[in-house]
């Protein structure tokens, strides 16, 4: 059976998903996230929350995510994390 | 000799002493705190709170412990930190068998699944004091590193190949049961004999220093 996706992975690859493309539409997204409809809103809704994406509604109302200067300073920051869980046993 | 010159300035030693955890507690605090801020990762959160606990315990135990009409109250205190400090640590290695990832506190040092450890700590600390021992706390923190040292061996066995820290850990945990073990044994037998006391500062600083070891090890880019 596949293991479960750590929480932190599920962040890095949606945060990875909206790096690589600039900007992103939901529904691009949420492929590219590989998660069920209801969690990624809630994944979408924690990490605009903590200001690491930001929605983005241009004239014709169409809506993308970037990332914010937090958002990308996380994924910088993702290998040091990932190492010090996994170093410490936590 | 070099047993009766520490003797001799054993006042200042434990100055020393103190100052070299509150450094390393605050380096360790600091670092963590940031890996915090960016995941929200709540074993890095109670690994952070269990040093933000001991260096907050050793302040107050080697700096406002000169202080002679607030010695008693001073050395419960402590007591306190030091409990809490170990259940912080202990708990970061446990946490993710108990709760969810996902779910969100207010609070990075108070939340309903730790009070249960305040309230330990602070049952623990009241029985020792009314009994005019530190049975309890002795007892709590050999059980609590006993288990520390079982999962972090676990911890190694599983993953210690692909994460090198992973052995230092249960070395730190191993020296630290020890270090209590010690502690215990100058306490109840031995009349804090001078001589168990200087092993234990050092064992402590040699425990500290391979978390500092560590922390700036990972961390670094």
């Amino acid at each position: 059976m596949a293991k479960k996706r750590e929480r932190l992975n599920v962040i890095k690859d949606i945060l990875d998903a909206i790096q690589k493309n600039r900007q992103i539409k939901p529904t691009r997204l949420l492929y590219a996230s590989n998660l069920s409809p209801q969690m990624f809103k809630d994944y979408i809704n924690e990490l605009i929350s903590k200001k690491f994406i930001r929605l983005d509604i241009d004239d014709k109302e169409k809506k993308t995510f970037s990332l914010t200067k937090k958002g990308n300073d996380f994924l910088q920051e993702y290998k040091v994390i990932d190492n010090f869980i996994e170093n410490f046993g936590l | 000799m070099v047993y009766e010159w520490i003797i001799a300035n054993k006042e200042l030693i434990k100055i020393f002493y103190a100052l070299i955890i509150v450094f390393i507690c605050a380096v360790i605090v600091l670092k963590t705190d940031r890996l915090f801020r960016l995941s929200s990762h709540k074993g890095i959160r109670y690994f952070r709170n269990a040093f933000f606990f001991f260096g907050i315990g050793f302040i107050i135990r080697y700096f406002f412990g000169v202080l002679p009409n607030y010695r008693f109250i001073i050395t419960i205190i402590f007591e306190y930190f030091l409990i809490m400090a170990g259940f912080f640590l202990l708990y970061s290695l446990l946490w993710k068998k108990i709760e969810a990832s996902g779910s969100d506190y207010y609070s990075s040092l108070f939340n309903a699944k730790i009070f249960i450890f305040y309230v330990m700590s602070f049952v623990i600390v009241l029985l020792d004091y009314l009994w005019g021992t530190y049975y309890l706390m002795f007892s709590s923190q050999i059980i609590l590193f006993s288990l520390a040292s079982i999962i972090s061996y676990a911890n190694y066995k599983k993953n210690g190949k692909r994460h090198k820290f992973l052995k230092f850990y249960f070395i730190a945990m191993m020296l630290s049961l020890v270090a209590w073990m010690l502690n215990a044994l100058a306490s109840l037998l031995l009349n804090w004999h001078q001589g168990i006391l200087i092993v234990i500062y050092l064992l402590n600083i040699i425990i500290f220093l391979l978390f500092l070891f560590g922390v700036i090890k990972v961390t670094a880019k």
